[in-house]
């Protein structure tokens, strides 16, 4: 889920008006369609292959599958462990989700309408995850943890907040610019001339407003933490095998089910999909409102 | 906006500063930062901290006390040179061939129409968040030894035994699934900076397609892709999951920084001096690349707003 919203966000590029008459809208020459029909190709190529192990009773030597069969997605998600860790991992994402709304909302507020020096200080912090691999972080963290508190080792509670430090800079970049977006400053003004103190105004005025932000972010956030693997290996190891852990422990057994490894990727995969789907269609919306309020809430 | 914020507040502080007490001063300073302490404090432990620790660890001896030992040890042995070596390798590889595709087709897909322009993306956005071990069992189900391309290369009868996981021709087609669309997506937005005006005006002239983008095209947008390349790059080097997935254990594999990271897990952890090594040069491109990201944004849209 990372790196899109980043790259719409950046402040360098603020919404330009997309230009009706390109080139006199050329169609795209030979090597042009060439070149999408492949990628197209490349991309659901993989996509089709698990798709189908899925779906395959056997599948020996032909380029389809033997035959057809639920009994694979059947078998998977009656199966104990199956159940176990994908739950646990919607938990944890719907966790970091959460807990990154929790911290970053009342940051954002406070940086635009209080103190623009906060502005920096989270700026820097955002670029660490942004940049630095998050086995790096893990790493890090495995020997800390180890120092200061052992009990939290190999636990949810220091995954967890692992998780969303890592994933806070994506809900920042949405927040943030949902606030330019909706005015917040001129709103708290108002709701503080109407005598509302700063809970109210942040609960019944500004947490409204603002709801595509926090709804982006929080898909974000749930991104990350959902198809992280390096902190749960690291941190956690198989104590609390997460989807993407369980996968990878699937394919280096060395009698590797396919097709319950293919469930497990569908589910994946199907998850990545709607999240990519709900991250687009909330930044339709606020991109047509960002667009005519950018210039005013932009940072000074 | 907050302009006029920063202007009120501010003001209303430094005007009363001279009649508060140091108590009040310091209560006014925490609530100018009270609400966004948990956030910061939060992250500076996590991200911090670990960032220092690391350092610290790759200029520690055994004993505790400061040594350069790990460095010299990390940069001498074969075996970490040929990890870095590959891993920069593997990165710049991946990162050329992300520009190369990516840059025409982030070319062609800002020119199309709405509904081309969302299908493309939609699709390009799945495979740019599709990267880590569910990438890594697709392409061992599309071109492992029973993949489905294997499959079909062997029914029209050829001798096509599956691509190596492990082998760097392996690794760079399963990098460039999800780094070619992230290429496109970051390089997306810089496509709107050149004008349709540009080119009416260079077809005026009589300039040709060529001259066109020789002389307005490449100059204009090249910062911004070398900028993205960079990030490729790093992003590329420092890509964990995949490659753990695609390479692991196996003896004889190719090696590759954060491969070596990871066996150091099941290796003599503590005792291990290069893993720290190898984090720090990870964090060292990454500050690197970031900055210069940073500054070729700045200068490259200095002059075309």
């Amino acid at each position: 889920m990372v790196d899109l919203t980043r790259a719409q966000e950046s402040p360098a590029f603020p919404a330009v008006a997309r230009p009706t008459v390109a080139w006199g809208r050329p169609k795209p020459g030979f090597f042009g369609l060439l070149l999408l029909s492949v990628t197209v190709f490349y991309i659901f190529l993989p996509m089709i292959a698990v798709f189908l192990y899925g779906l395959a009773t056997t599948w020996t030597n032909h380029v389809t599958p033997d035959g057809y069969t639920l009994a694979h997605w059947r078998d998977s998600l009656a199966d104990g462990r199956f159940r176990v860790v994908l739950g646990r991992s919607l938990a944890l994402a719907i966790g970091t989700a959460v807990l990154d709304l929790l911290l970053v909302t009342p940051a954002v507020y406070w940086q635009r309408v209080r103190n623009p020096r906060i502005r920096p200080v989270i700026e820097i912090l955002a670029a660490i995850p942004f940049s630095v691999p998050y086995a790096v972080i893990a790493f890090g963290l495995l020997p800390l943890s180890g120092t200061y508190a052992p009990s939290l080792q190999g636990t949810l509670w220091l995954l967890l907040p692992a998780h969303a430090a890592v994933a806070f800079s994506f809900a920042y970049w949405a927040i943030d610019s949902s606030m330019a977006a909706s005015n917040v400053v001129g709103l708290s003004e108002a709701a503080r001339t109407c005598g509302a103190n700063v809970a109210t105004t942040l609960t019944r005025v500004i947490l409204p407003n603002i709801m595509p932000g926090l709804a982006s972010g929080a898909v974000l956030a749930f991104g990350v933490s959902f198809n992280e693997v390096a902190l749960v290996q690291i941190l956690c190891g198989n104590r609390f095998e997460t989807v993407p852990l369980y996968t990878l422990n699937l394919l280096k057994s060395t009698d590797a089910d396919f097709n319950s490894l293919a469930v497990m990727t569908g589910i994946t995969f199907a998850i990545t999909l709607v999240l990519s789907v709900l991250v687009v269609s909330l930044n339709k919306g606020r991109a047509a409102a960002g667009g005519t309020t950018d210039a005013k809430g932009a940072p000074a | 906006m907050s302009h006029h914020a920063q202007a009120t507040g501010s003001g209303r502080y430094t005007a009363a500063a001279r009649t508060l007490s140091i108590g009040e001063r310091a209560k006014a300073l925490f609530v100018d930062w009270s609400l966004a302490l948990p956030l910061i404090v939060m992250a500076s432990l996590l991200l911090i901290a670990p960032a220092l620790s690391m350092v610290w660890s790759s200029f520690a001896g055994e004993d505790g006390h400061f040594t350069l030992a790990n460095w010299a040890k990390t940069f001498s042995s074969a075996a970490s040179q040929h990890a870095m070596e590959n891993s920069l390798l593997l990165a710049a590889t991946v990162a050329t061939l992300s520009t190369l595709f990516g840059t025409p087709l982030s070319w062609m897909i800002s020119r199309m129409a709405r509904w081309s322009r969302s299908f493309h993306l939609g699709i390009l956005n799945v495979a740019a968040n599709f990267s880590g071990i569910g990438l890594g069992f697709a392409y061992v189900a599309a071109l492992g030894t029973y993949g489905m391309v294997t499959l079909a290369f062997q029914n029209v009868g050829l001798g096509f035994t599956g691509l190596p996981q492990s082998s760097f021709t392996g690794l760079v087609l399963a990098y460039c699934y999800s780094n070619v669309p992230l290429f496109v997506l970051l390089s997306l937005p810089v496509m709107s900076l050149l004008r349709d005006e540009w080119w009416e005006a260079a077809q005026t002239s009589a300039a040709t397609r060529w001259q066109f983008w020789r002389y307005i095209g490449a100059p204009v947008l090249m910062p911004f892709i070398l900028a993205d390349w960079l990030l490729i790059f790093t992003w590329s080097a420092g890509m964990y999951g995949l490659p753990v997935a695609l390479v692991g254990e196996k003896p004889g594999a190719f090696r590759l920084v954060t491969v070596e990271m990871y066996r150091s897990l099941y290796g003599s952890f503590f005792g291990d001096h290069r893993m720290p090594v190898y984090a720090v040069l990870l964090m060292c491109l990454a500050a690197v690349s970031l900055l210069t990201n940073r500054w070729i944004m700045r200068r490259g849209t200095r002059w075309l707003t």
